[in-house]
């Protein structure tokens, strides 16, 4: 396992003679691949110039990685290339996750790839490597390359290996799923940094993807893989659609009296004791407060590390939080759910009447249905216990209209979950959700688990059942636009804080924190203006969590964390320059 | 949307395929049941002579000690797997009443006495006093950790399932969660989990009659036989309790694994 899934192949190897077009490192004519009697990809034509960087687009089992293969002169064992895909010069292929064995320290693995394919002895590999790590921004200090990929941050993996394709300086780089599984700000940063590169460098760059990375952003270029075609992409990564509803004039519902209030929710928890027998403790949420009003959407919006999913179930009671309270319809929650814990009182203090009307959507829906009952089985227990209105007999007529509701067939009720899609189980925790007529949804990335498509016809789905019901709806999600879309209002959370919070409007179009500029940018697929990557939850710089990516950060940062004030009527930042402009390079 | 896009190369949700291990540990069941069952028929096979078992047929001999080693793996995996299973259900129900101290220091010791070479007890026993009762408690002794610590990480990554947390999401109270989600998901890996001193209670005896500190000669033991054949140079007399002893064993091991494999993709992620 000394090559980590990276091959290159020098110049001719499928090279036709074409004298006028030498000066394109990739020209593909015609090429068709079949998987079986499959086509994954027909006839298709593209040529790419040096310096040019294209996103190729797609869902699950499109082609895409099959295409990387066959233009990489590594063809997918199984898949048949017909056509020419001709590449002047040394192909580089950068294979999905990187694909580095797990336990050997990084540098040594990225560092023989390098000088099998120059030729050069393990310390030259090792000062080139070094220089594209200067290039992909890598501060000196976070160079731990010594580690074993498995413990390193997967953005110190990508960038190591960005850093490797820039030492090596290949003719045509292909990346498969590049920083996939990365925060947005932080993928979205690596990605126009390689793309910077390869414009300077003459190198022609393909990123292949999902539509939902984002990664037409950073290339000239995009392409959807569709229907074994290779077609022009929109703006956002997907193929250019007619109907598109309008974002801004959907009419949303003017939000009435607040129902669920949060104050000063905070979650932490205990750590093992210090040497000296002192208490310590991992504070992840700091006094978030929150209304929630009559019908609103409220969206929720931060990356890895935002306490997002952690405020969520602090809102729901599951567990309650550790400071603060949560009250709905004016009656405290949290004491009701913290004093019953372990006592059967069937009703205490109204906390089942509450979990009637609040009813959580969960990140994985799969692992929330119980694998060893129906469908139908765990819904009927649900409406058993919050319910208890409804009689036996009428239980099934419900649960079926709850699957209804949710897109689902009826039949649905029958089924195990263990036989379910990602799809339908998503639905089927909706559904689950919508069973005791809730006056609440709260959702924690209840669509994560879903290719984009299934993604928007749940939303639809969800969005729908919000409407028709006049549901206050609060959804999680690390996608700004997606999330700001059909929301009302949206709170940025960043290291278990909020810091800023606004109207959905303004948010999209003109957010004042550094960090919602930078999640919105990377949303929309420009270069988030941030560097370096968010700090672990163990080891937080004082003063404000941003300040050692932060643009505009000034030594005072370091000194209060800044609170979260009133700017504009409605419109909350915390930060104590938002209305400075950035510190050049900072 | 999701109609037109080509068929996928590799689908996200295929359905349920059976588990790897799962076809081996049906042999194996149904292995150790045709020895079972072949050892209990054993004495009608025999003519009137059979309690002589020097004279009788070896394959007929080696069937006849197959009562006394499958009866007492079983009795003692039984033992083994109720006081392993019951350790770790015992500490997962202390973590809750007093702390999670409790359960970590359970824990701890369980799998530190799983890494101790346990076998060495049951010899030890089995020459000190040569009770049968008292063999039994030994080897069920040395199984118990290993299946204690298999059934608390199973334990473990069940407390954890988020379907426990819906459950509670509904408003059912604490024993309800436990009596409709928790108890029904938890019998099949902790029978797994139990399954596992089966081949280690099976293991320990034939070793311990082997060196002849086992089970009393009436009874009849594959280990026993073997080392009495060793002893006296006998290949014919050697072959097949030996043969039988590595059949039984590997379907004891083959059920156990079949057991292992199975539940914790079921849980989904922790
Ligand atoms: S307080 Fe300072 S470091 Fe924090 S976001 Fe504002 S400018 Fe940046």
């Amino acid at each position: 396992m000394s090559d980590p899934g990276l091959s290159h192949h020098t110049p001719g190897h499928h090279t036709l003679g074409h004298p006028g077009l030498a000066a394109a490192p990739v020209d593909v004519d015609a090429l068709t691949l079949m998987l079986g009697d499959h086509v994954l990809l027909d006839r298709a034509t593209l040529r790419l110039e040096r310096g040019e960087v294209l996103a190729i687009t797609g869902g699950a089992g499109s082609g895409k990685t099959a295409l990387l293969g066959a233009l990489a002169g590594q063809p997918v064992p199984g898949v048949d290339v017909a056509g020419t895909a001709g590449v002047d010069g040394r192909r580089l292929l950068i294979a999905q996750g990187g694909r580095l064995a797990p336990r050997r320290p990084l540098a040594l693995q990225v560092a023989e790839v390098v000088g099998h394919h120059l030729g050069v002895d393990l310390r030259a590999a090792l000062r080139r490597v070094a220089d594209g790590l200067d290039r992909m921004g890598v501060p000196p200090a976070a160079r731990r390359f010594d580690l074993p990929p498995e413990q390193l941050p997967d953005s110190l993996r990508w960038a190591c290996l960005f850093a490797m394709a820039i030492a090596i300086g290949p003719a045509l780089l292909l990346a498969d799923a590049p920083c996939a599984g990365l925060d947005p700000t932080v993928r979205l940063r690596l990605l126009h940094r390689l793309a910077d590169w390869a414009r300077a460098e003459g190198t022609a760059l393909i990123l292949a993807g999902r539509p939902e990375d984002g990664l037409a952003g950073p290339a000239d270029r995009a392409l959807s893989l569709r229907r074994g075609r290779l077609v022009p992409s929109g703006p956002d990564g997907e193929p250019q659609r007619d109907a598109e509803p309008a974002p801004p004039g959907h009419p949303l519902e003017v939000p009435g009296t607040v129902r669920l209030r949060a104050h000063g929710v905070g979650v932490s928890y205990p750590l093992a004791p210090a040497p000296n027998g002192e208490r310590r403790q991992l504070t992840v949420l700091h006094a978030v407060d929150l209304d929630l009003r009559n019908g609103e959407t409220l969206a929720l919006l931060g990356e890895t590390g935002s306490a997002k999913a952690t405020l969520v179930r602090a809102l729901l009671c599951l567990p309650p939080p550790t400071t603060g309270l949560v009250a709905w319809m004016g009656r405290d929650l949290t004491a009701a759910a913290t004093t019953t814990s372990g006592s059967d009182d069937p009703d205490p203090a109204g906390l089942r009447r509450a979990r009637r009307d609040l009813q959580p959507l969960f990140p994985d829906p799969a692992a929330s249905l119980d694998p060893a009952m129906t469908v139908g089985a765990q819904f009927a227990i649900v409406l058993e216990s919050l319910r208890p209105d409804i009689a036996a007999d009428r239980r099934a007529h419900r649960i079926a209209e709850a699957l209804e509701e949710a897109g689902l067939r009826a039949e649905t009720a029958a089924r195990w979950p263990t036989a379910l899609t990602a799809a339908e189980a998503a639905h089927v925790g909706l559904a689950r959700a919508l069973l005791s007529e809730p006056r609440v949804l709260i959702g924690d990335e209840p669509a994560a688990t879903l290719s984009a498509d299934e993604r928007a016809g749940f939303l639809d789905t969800l969005l729908a059942a919000r409407d028709r019901r006049h549901l206050s709806l609060i959804l999680a999600t690390e996608r700004m636009e997606e999330g700001l879309r059909d929301a009302h209002r949206g709170l940025v959370l960043l290291m278990g804080r909020v810091v800023e919070s606004a109207d959905a409007a303004t948010l999209r179009t003109a957010p004042l924190h550094p960090y919602s500029r930078a999640m919105l940018a990377a949303a929309r697929g420009d270069r988030p203006d941030l560097a370096g990557d968010a700090p672990s939850a163990l080891n937080q710089p004082a003063g404000c969590p941003l300040r050692r990516r932060c643009p505009k950060a000034r030594p005072f940062c370091a000194q209060a964390m800044p609170p979260l004030e009133e700017v504009a009527p409605g419109h909350r930042v915390a930060c104590h320059y938002w209305d400075m402009p950035d510190n050049g390079d900072a | 949307m999701a109609g037109i896009d080509p068929q996928p190369l590799s689908h996200q949700a295929l359905p349920p395929t059976p588990r790897p291990g799962f076809a081996r540990g049906l042999s194996g069941a149904a292995v150790l049941a045709a020895l079972a069952l072949a050892s209990a028929a054993a004495p009608l096979m025999a003519d009137g002579a059979t309690i002589r078992r020097i004279d009788a047929d070896p394959v007929v001999a080696a069937l006849l000690d197959g009562r006394g080693s499958l009866s007492f793996a079983l009795l003692a995996g039984v033992l083994g797997g109720v006081i392993g299973v019951g350790w770790a259900v015992a500490a997962n129900l202390l973590a809750g009443l007093v702390g999670d101290r409790v359960e970590r220091r359970m824990m701890r010791g369980a799998t530190r006495l799983a890494g101790l070479p346990l076998a060495l007890l049951v010899p030890l026993a089995g020459g000190l006093s040569g009770s049968v009762g008292l063999l039994a408690l030994a080897t069920a002794f040395a199984a118990a950790p290993a299946v204690a610590t298999l059934a608390h990480a199973e334990l473990d990554a069940l407390m954890r399932a988020e379907f426990l947390t819906a459950a509670r999401a509904a408003g059912l109270p604490e024993h309800e969660v436990l009596r409709r989600h928790l108890i029904p998901n938890a019998l099949r890996p902790l029978l797994a989990a139990g399954m596992l001193a089966l081949p280690r209670a099976l293991a320990a005896e034939s070793f311990a009659s082997l060196l002849g500190l086992g089970l009393p000669p009436a009874l009849g033991s594959w280990g026993a036989s073997v080392g009495l054949a060793a002893r006296l140079g006998d290949p014919l007399a050697l072959a097949p309790p030996a043969l039988l002893l590595a059949l039984a064993l590997w379907a004891a091991c083959a059920i156990a694994d079949a057991g292992v494999a199975g539940p914790a993709s079921r849980i989904g992620k922790p």
